[in-house]
C-alpha cells in the first residue's frame, strides 16, 4: 500500500461517511457540513491522485483550486439562505403569537 | 505496511475520528469546531502530498474563512432541535452498509492497479503512443508564457475554467447579496463583530494580517514561475480582510460606490473582453499571441486576485448596509 | 464557432455589466438590457444554426489552440446549436414576459437570468467533464438565488434545493476524478476512444448518473422539484422546468451515449427507461392528486421528463439514432410548453387571488386568455397533433410500434399520455364550472396573459417546422 492508495481510501471513507452524516441529520447547517466534508474526501482523492507521479500533476491542482472557490462561494451562499429562512420562520412565528422583537430572541 | 507510512496512517486516522466527530458531535458549536481542525488536517495532508499551496488556500479557505462563516451563521440561528429527532434503527445501520462499501473500494484500489502508476506515464491502461496529460503541460510550458505549471494550466489550457469560476464567485455575492432584505441589520452586525474585542486579539490581528497581506502578495508574484497563484493569493488577502474586519479595524465598504462593485467585476470583465479580443482581432477564443502570454496571463492574475480577494471577504463579512443598496 | 461564441459571451458580459451598473439602473431599463442582449445572442445562435444545418458535422474548439487533450474543448454541432438557440429563445420570450406583465419581476431578476443564459449556453457548448461540472454548479447557483427571488417564504425551500443541488455535484465530481484517475483525460471526445467496461468505470459513471438524475429531478430523485419550482417567482419558474433541469440531462446524454463504452449503455438502457415510464405515471398521479396549480404543473414535469428519460434508456439500449431526435424534440416541446404552464398558472393566481386548483372555477369567463394558453400548452403536453409534443411523441412511437415485442413500451407511453391528459383536464374541466364562478380580486392584466400564450403557440407551430429539425438532429446523432 502506497500513501497515495491510503489517501484514496480515505477520501472514499470520508465521502461515503459524510453522506451518511447527511442523511441522519435534518439541521440545515449540518447538513452543509455534511456536504463540505464530501467535497473534501473528493478533493482529497483528487490530490492523493496528483501525487502519483513526481512532480504532481498540475491538471489535478489546478482542479482542485476551482473547486475550492466553488465550494466556498456556494457555502457562502447556502449559509446566508439557512439564516434568513430561520430568521423569516422566527419572525413569522413571533408575528403569530403576536409579540415582539426578535433580535432579543436570536441573540446567543 | 512501512514505516515510512506511520504519520500517514495516523493523519488518516486522526482525519477520520475529525470527520466522524463533525458529522456526529453532540452540539452543533463542537461540530464546527471539529469541522475548522479538520480542514487544518487536510491542508497538513495536502502538504505533504507535494501540494503546499493548495494547503495554503485550503487552510485560509476550508478551515478558515467556511469556520468564520458557520459561526457567524451559528450566532444567528436559534438553537438546535434536530438533535432530538431521531431516525429510525435501519436507517442509522446503513453506517454498515457504508462500512462495507468503503472496504470493497479499498480492495478494489488496492488489487486493480487502474489507478496506480507505472513509471511517469499516468497510467498503464492509456495507449503508449499518446503522452499523459501532465507530459502534455510539461511539453507546452515553453509556450504558455509562465513558468509554473498550476498556473499554465489555470490560466492557459483551461482558462475557460478560470473564467467560469470567477463567475461562480460573483453569482454567489449575487445571491447573497439579494437576501439582505430578509435579515435583519442589527443582527447581521452582531454576527459580524466580536463584542469587545481583546486587546490581545487586537494586536494578534495587527500582526497578522499584514503577514497574511504579505503571504498573499508574495503568492501572486510568484505565482507565475513557482507554486501560488491569483486564487490563492486572494484567498489570503481575503482572510486579511475578515481578520481586520472582525476586529473592527477595517471600516465598511458601501455597495453603492461605485468602486467597490468594479473591485468585484473586473477580474470576469477583464478575463472576458480578453478572450473576446482573441476571438475579434487575434488567433480565436482565449488564444493569447504567444509574445504577449505572459504579460495578458499576469494582467488577468492580478485582477483576478483583487476580484477573488474582495468578492470573498465580502462573502464572509459584508453587512447589510455595505451590500444593500 | 463564431457566432456561437458570441451567442455565448454576450449574456455573460450582459450579466457582468448590470451586476456592475448596481442599484443606479432601475429595473426597467435594466430589463430592457437583459431582453436586448438575448435577443442578440439569439441572432448569434441563428446564424450559428444556420451555418451547422449547411455544413451538418461537428466543429470542435480548442481553446487557447493548443493541441488535442491539453486544453478545454467547445464543441458545436447540429444539437448543441439548436439547444443554442433554444435557449436564447426561451430567454427573450419570458424576459419580455417579465417586463412588460404587471406581475413583473425586481431588479435582481434580470443580471440573474443573464448568468443563466451565458451559463447554459456555456453547457451546450462544453465537451470536458470538468468544464461541465463548473457549468453545472453554475447552473445550480443561479437557479437557487432566482427561486430565493421569491421573498421569505421560498428561503426555506431555496435552501434545500442548494444543498441537494450541491450533493450531486460532488456526486458528478467525484465520477469525474476517478474517471480521470482511470484514464487520465477529460475531454469527452478522447474518453469515448479509451473506455473500458472495468469495474471503476462502472462505478464512476453510476455516480455521476445518480448526481445528474438528481440535479435533473429524474425519478425517483425528484423529490426536491416541486417545491422549488413551486415557490419561485413565476417567470423563474418557467425558466427552471423549461430550461434549468434540461442541462444535467444533456450531460447525462453525453455521458452515456458517448464516454461509456457502448456494452455498458447497453446494460444500464433499460433501467433509465423503466424508470422513465414509472416517472410518468407516478408523476402524473402526483399532478392529478395536487390542490395547488402550480405545483401541478411542478409535478408534470416530474412525469414529462420521464419521456426523454425514456427515450435516452431507449436510446441506449438499441443504439437507435430516431431516438436521439425524440429525446430532444421532447426537451424542446416540453420547454415551451411548460413555460406557458406556468407563465398562465402564475396569471391565474395573481388575478384570482387563489393558489387552489379548486378557485380556478370559471376561469373560461374571468381570464380567457390565460386559460386557453393553459389549454393550449397542455394540449402539446398530451401530444395532440399537431403539436410539438405530438411530434416528438411520434417520432418516439414508430420504433415501438413497428415491433410487437416492443408494445410494451408502446403502452407505457400510452398510459403517460392518459395521465397527462387527466390532470390537463381537471383543470379545463374545473375552468368549464360556470355556476360557481370565483371572482377575479383584480382586472386582468391582458398584455400578461397574452405574452403567457406566446411560447403555447410557438410550440404548436413547431410542427411547421418538423422535418427540418428531425433531419438536423438527425445528423447530428452520429
Amino acid at each position: 500500500m502506497s500513501a497515495m492508495q491510503l489517501y484514496t481510501i480515505v477520501g472514499a471513507a470520508i465521502f461515503l461517511l459524510a453522506l451518511h452524516g447527511l442523511l441522519m441529520t435534518t439541521d440545515s447547517i449540518r447538513r452543509l457540513i455534511a456536504v463540505n466534508l464530501m467535497g473534501a474526501g473528493t478533493f482529497l482523492i483528487m490530490i492523493a491522485l496528483a501525487a502519483r507521479i513526481s512532480p504532481p500533476d498540475p491538471v489535478l491542482h489546478a482542479l482542485v483550486v476551482t473547486g475550492l472557490v466553488v465550494a466556498i462561494s456556494a457555502t457562502a451562499l447556502a449559509l446566508r439562505l439557512i439564516t434568513s429562512a430561520a430568521i423569516a420562520q422566527h419572525s413569522q412565528d413571533s408575528e403569530n403569537k403576536g409579540d415582539g422583537d426578535l433580535s432579543e430572541d436570536v441573540k446567543p | 505496511m512501512t514505516f515510512e507510512l506511520m504519520p500517514d496512517i495516523i493523519l488518516s486516522t486522526l482525519l477520520l475520528l475529525m470527520a466522524w466527530g463533525a458529522l456526529y458531535a453532540p452540539t452543533r458549536h463542537d461540530a464546527m469546531a471539529l469541522f475548522v481542525a479538520f480542514g487544518l488536517v487536510v491542508a497538513l495532508i495536502w502538504a505533504r502530498l507535494g501540494a503546499p499551496d493548495l494547503a495554503l488556500a485550503e487552510a485560509a479557505i476550508g478551515a478558515g474563512l467556511t469556520g468564520v462563516l458557520l459561526l457567524q451563521a451559528a450566532r444567528l440561528l436559534p438553537a438546535e432541535s434536530a438533535s432530538t429527532e431521531h431516525r429510525p434503527l435501519w436507517f442509522r445501520s446503513s453506517l454498515l452498509f457504508l462500512l462495507v462499501t468503503t472496504a470493497m473500494f479499498a480492495s478494489m484500489i488496492l488489487n486493480n492497479n487502474s489507478l496506480q502508476l507505472a513509471g511517469s506515464g499516468i497510467s498503464a491502461n492509456v495507449t503508449a503512443d499518446s503522452a499523459s496529460l501532465p507530459e502534455m503541460v510539461a511539453a507546452a510550458m515553453g509556450d504558455s508564457g509562465v513558468g509554473h505549471p498550476v498556473t499554465a494550466v489555470l490560466l492557459n489550457f483551461r482558462a475557460w475554467d478560470t473564467l467560469l469560476e470567477l463567475l461562480v464567485l460573483l453569482l454567489a455575492l449575487t445571491g447573497v447579496r439579494q437576501l439582505y432584505p430578509g435579515v435583519n441589520r442589527n443582527q447581521q452586525a452582531v454576527a459580524n463583530t466580536i463584542e469587545q474585542t481583546w486587546p490581545l486579539l487586537l494586536a494578534w490581528a495587527r500582526f497578522l494580517a499584514p503577514l497574511l497581506v504579505l503571504t498573499g502578495g508574495y503568492l501572486l508574484w510568484r505565482g507565475a514561475d513557482g507554486a501560488g497563484g491569483a486564487f490563492q493569493a486572494g484567498a489570503m488577502l481575503a482572510a486579511a480582510a475578515v481578520i481586520l474586519r472582525l476586529t473592527g479595524l477595517l471600516p465598511g465598504l458601501s455597495w453603492s460606490s461605485l468602486l467597490l462593485r468594479l473591485a468585484v467585476n473586473i477580474g470576469a470583465l477583464v478575463f472576458l473582453s480578453v478572450a473576446l479580443a482573441t476571438l475579434m482581432f487575434g488567433d480565436g477564443w482565449l488564444v493569447y499571441p504567444v509574445q504577449w502570454a505572459g504579460a495578458l496571463i499576469v494582467a488577468i492574475e492580478v485582477f483576478a486576485t483583487l476580484s477573488i480577494a474582495v468578492t470573498l471577504s465580502l462573502l464572509v463579512v459584508g453587512e447589510p448596509e455595505e451590500l444593500s443598496a | 464557432m463564431t457566432y456561437a461564441l458570441v451567442s455565448l459571451s454576450v449574456p455573460l458580459f450582459c450579466a457582468l455589466l448590470l451586476t456592475l451598473a448596481g442599484p443606479k439602473l432601475d429595473s426597467r431599463h435594466a430589463g430592457q438590457i437583459a431582453i436586448v442582449c438575448s435577443a442578440l445572442s439569439l441572432v448569434a445562435a441563428w446564424f450559428a444554426l444556420m451555418q451547422m444545418a449547411e455544413l451538418n458535422q461537428t466543429i470542435l474548439l480548442e481553446l487557447g489552440g493548443w493541441e488535442s487533450g491539453l486544453a478545454i474543448r467547445l464543441r458545436l454541432n447540429p444539437l448543441s446549436s439548436l439547444l443554442l438557440l433554444f435557449t436564447a429563445f426561451m430567454h427573450v420570450l419570458i424576459g419580455v414576459y417579465a417586463a412588460f406583465s404587471r406581475q413583473g419581476v425586481s431588479r435582481d431578476f434580470w443580471p440573474l437570468s443573464s448568468f443563466l443564459h451565458g451559463s447554459l449556453a456555456a453547457l451546450w457548448l462544453s465537451a470536458d467533464l470538468f468544464n461541465l461540472y463548473i457549468t453545472l454548479e453554475l447552473l445550480g447557483l443561479t437557479a437557487v438565488a432566482m427561486v430565493a427571488l421569491a421573498g421569505k417564504k421560498a428561503y426555506k425551500p431555496a435552501a434545500n434545493y442548494l444543498i441537494l443541488s450541491l450533493v450531486a455535484s460532488l456526486f458528478y465530481l467525484l465520477g469525474v476524478a476517478l474517471i480521470y484517475g482511470r484514464y487520465g483525460s477529460l475531454d469527452v471526445v478522447l474518453l469515448s476512444l479509451q473506455t473500458q467496461s472495468d469495474l471503476l468505470t462502472r462505478i464512476a459513471l453510476l455516480i455521476m448518473t445518480a448526481g445528474l438524475m438528481l440535479k435533473a429531478a429524474l425519478w425517483p430523485l425528484h423529490l426536491w422539484l416541486p417545491a422549488a419550482h413551486a415557490n419561485a417567482p413565476t417567470a423563474v419558474s418557467a425558466l427552471l422546468s423549461g430550461l434549468v433541469v434540461k442541462g444535467p440531462l444533456f450531460i447525462l446524454f453525453l455521458l452515456w451515449s458517448e464516454v461509456a463504452p457502448v456494452d455498458l449503455a447497453q446494460q444500464i438502457g433499460p433501467v433509465l427507461a423503466i424508470a422513465g415510464m414509472i416517472a410518468l405515471v407516478a408523476g402524473g398521479l402526483s399532478a392529478m392528486r395536487s390542490p395547488y396549480i402550480k405545483t401541478l404543473v411542478a409535478y408534470s414535469t416530474v412525469a414529462q421528463l420521464g419521456y426523454a428519460m425514456m427515450a435516452l434508456g431507449l436510446l441506449l439500449t438499441w443504439q437507435l439514432p430516431q431516438m436521439h431526435v425524440a429525446l430532444w424534440l421532447f426537451v424542446i416541446a416540453h420547454g415551451l410548453a411548460k413555460a406557458t404552464l406556468f407563465l398562465a398558472a402564475g396569471e391565474m393566481q395573481a388575478t384570482l387571488g387563489t393558489k387552489r386548483i379548486s378557485g380556478l372555477r370559471g376561469a373560461t369567463q374571468t381570464v380567457p386568455v390565460a386559460m386557453f394558453a393553459f389549454a393550449v400548452a397542455g394540449g402539446s403536453l398530451i401530444g395532440l397533433p399537431p403539436s410539438g409534443g405530438f411530434l416528438a411523441k411520434w417520432v418516439l412511437l414508430q420504433p415501438l410500434l413497428s415491433e410487437p415485442q416492443n408494445w410494451p413500451w408502446a403502452f407505457g407511453v400510452l398510459l403517460g399520455t392518459l395521465v397527462s391528459a387527466a390532470y390537463i383536464f381537471r383543470v379545463v374541466a374545473i375552468s368549464f364550472d360556470r355556476a360557481r364562478i370565483n371572482p377575479p380580486d383584480i382586472r386582468p392584466d391582458r398584455v400578461g396573459h397574452w405574452l403567457a400564450l406566446l411560447p403555447a403557440l410557438m410550440v404548436w407551430g413547431m410542427a411547421l417546422t418538423g422535418d427540418w429539425l428531425i433531419q438536423l438532429l438527425a445528423g447530428s446523432s452520429v
